[in-house]
């Protein structure tokens, strides 16, 4: 009886301490560790909306702690806490896929619009090289000047792209496709007129 | 049953009734709805990537509601009670509402401010465009019309996107490029707007013609502005006709296979008949005279020639070989007809001045002063 009576209070004692609950420190790091990794694979730009909803979620995690960080030792309970950090977690992993994949669509996609930018200044610039040496050079010379512009801007799509700023890449690659093909037929046109003459000799001016 | 008893049962089940009726759900499931349906008409503005802090607050509070509502799920409190979450989930859906009502006022305005810039910059392209062709400038601006055109491609580009902002920072680019464009016809082409320099070249026409009357013979002057040749036989103009340049004609001659058309006074060195010139006739000049080969020494001594580059030879005053010509690499060129008249009325030794302009209100001067206009407009 006096033994139950000693052991009392230290079982109260050992109640009291384990029942004390605490965050999950690590569950909540791993799941901002996740959101970190998201936002560094680019998620903030690729899948903006899928990014500030994990903010969000990685904020209501915080304010769930905080909450339970306020209320008495006795009465905190950081379950949901748990299932939040787990959530945000898996939602950062996924989304870090998710973005990563985006990029890596849009990349190729600037990519593909680089290829084809280049290759249309290149057959611009073949067509300005066919053209007869000597023979109305001056109808020629504005629009070689033209074609000379294509290829240098061309190094404009490399910055962007080695920026990584895919948009602006594929926006610009776009515009020398587009423009190329102008020259190409002003160049076309040029040559068409300028094949009914005979050749000229090489001449000072 | 008696009576009684049956009257309790009646009493206890309505009793429970009317309090279970009484009874409300923690969150209205179509407040729920309706906060949903404003996050998706964000989504749809792109408000993540065009007000991402904007859309950051909302998206924050709604989380944190949202995972509220998912654990008072099972709740169900009297109709007396206060509900903070229900309080908090109707401020949220005003501010979400005014937050999009915002975002999309401020694209329509950014949209039209995209637009309109946009359409300035167009507008503004075209007219810089067709007054360097008119004076055949193109070569002067060297690759910055074709940075601009692309520039303004991307702008036009981005709008179709909905990508107003990237619009207006490529649109700002263009009108940088544009601001450039003028400059440069300013600074290359500024001479033929100065009145010291047209002075000059009037000096020059006048001492020209003065000369063919002291000495009852003819001479040419050529206005590169004006694209016109006349010719003064004992002091009088006899003729005039228009003229083809350089491709690069506008500019002061430099060096070899720059396409400019030399500026200065020259003199007839050979006439070129049928057979001897490729070109119907010709006439000779003696490009470079001594004043040239000084001026090109002097450039390529302070560094502004090359100094691989020549100082060229061979302009002529000559007919058209290929119908289809437009311009020439230096050269004067007039049609066969007029050429041929010339061809008959000069002599080796004929006085042959090329000026830039005559007048103050010559062409490249009056698009010069056009552009500038353009440009405060903008």
């Amino acid at each position: 009886m006096k033994t139950r009576q000693t052991l009392a209070p230290l079982a109260l004692a050992v109640l009291l301490v384990t029942g004390c609950a605490k965050p999950p420190a690590e569950q909540i790091e791993a799941a901002e560790k996740a959101v970190k990794e998201a936002q560094q694979s680019g998620a903030a730009t690729y899948t903006a909306q899928e990014y500030a909803k994990l903010e969000g979620a990685l904020a209501a995690l915080k304010k769930e702690v905080g909450d339970q960080d306020g209320k008495f030792a006795l009465l905190r309970d950081y379950g949901k806490a748990e299932q939040l950090a787990a959530s945000a977690k898996a939602d950062g992993e996924r989304v870090k896929t998710e973005a990563t994949k985006k990029k890596e669509e849009t990349k190729v996609a600037a990519l593909q619009a680089q290829q084809v930018a280049q290759d249309a200044v290149k057959s611009t610039l073949d067509l300005v090289a066919k053209a007869p040496v000597g023979k109305d050079r001056a109808a020629l010379e504005a629009i070689k000047n033209d074609a000379e512009a294509l290829k240098s801007s061309l190094n404009q799509v490399q910055i962007a792209l080695d920026k990584e700023d895919f948009p602006t890449a594929q926006a610009q690659a776009q515009a020398i496709h587009d423009k190329s093909q102008a020259v190409s037929a002003e160049i076309q046109n040029a040559l068409a007129k300028v094949g009914k003459g005979k050749p000229s000799p090489s001449k000072k001016k | 049953m008696t009576l009684g008893r049956m009257t309790r049962a009646i009493v206890t089940w309505s009793i429970c009734a009317m309090i279970l009726a009484g009874c409300v759900q923690a969150v209205p499931p179509d407040l729920v709805a309706a906060i949903d349906a404003i996050d998706h008409d964000l989504i749809a503005m792109r408000a993540p990537e065009a007000a991402p802090e904007e859309y950051g607050h909302f998206v924050r509070q709604w989380i944190s509601l949202k995972t509220r509502v998912q654990s008072d799920d099972d709740l169900i409190r009297w109709p007396w009670e206060t509900n903070d979450l229900e309080d908090a989930l109707r401020r949220l859906h005003d501010e979400g509402g005014s937050t999009v009502a915002r975002l999309n006022d401020r694209q329509v305005s950014q949209r039209h401010t995209a637009e309109a810039k946009l359409a300035r910059l167009e507008a503004r392209l075209q007219v810089i465009a067709s007054q360097v062709e008119s004076i055949d400038g193109r070569i002067v601006l060297g690759e910055t019309p074709v940075q601009t055109d692309l520039l303004i491609k991307q702008a036009r580009s981005f709008i179709e996107q909905k990508d107003y902002e990237r619009s207006i920072q490529a649109s700002e680019k263009a009108n940088h490029a544009l601001l450039a464009l003028t400059t440069v016809l300013t600074r290359e082409l500024g001479r033929y707007a100065d009145d010291k320099r047209i002075a000059h070249w009037q000096t020059m026409a006048k001492q020209t013609v003065d000369w063919s009357r002291a000495h009852q013979s003819a001479a040419i002057v050529v206005s590169k502005a004006e694209r016109m040749l006349t010719l003064y036989k004992n002091g009088r103009k006899v003729l005039s006709y228009p003229v083809r340049l350089g491709f690069n004609g506008i500019r002061e001659k430099q060096f070899q296979g720059d396409g400019a058309t030399p500026e200065g006074r020259y003199r007839v060195t050979a006439k070129r008949g049928q057979g001897k010139t490729q070109y119907y006739r010709a006439l000779a000049l003696d490009y470079p005279n001594a004043e040239d080969q000084r001026r090109f020494t002097l450039a390529k001594k302070s560094g502004r020639i090359a100094s691989v580059n020549s100082i060229g030879g061979q302009i002529e005053i000559h007919g058209v070989e290929n119908e289809l010509m437009a311009q020439t690499l230096g050269c004067i060129m007039l049609d066969n007809p007029h050429m041929a008249t010339l061809f008959e009325r000069v002599t080796p030794g004929t006085p042959v001045t090329i000026v830039g302009a005559l007048t103050g209100q010559n062409s490249v001067a009056l698009a010069l002063a056009q552009l500038g206009n353009r440009e405060e407009e903008t």
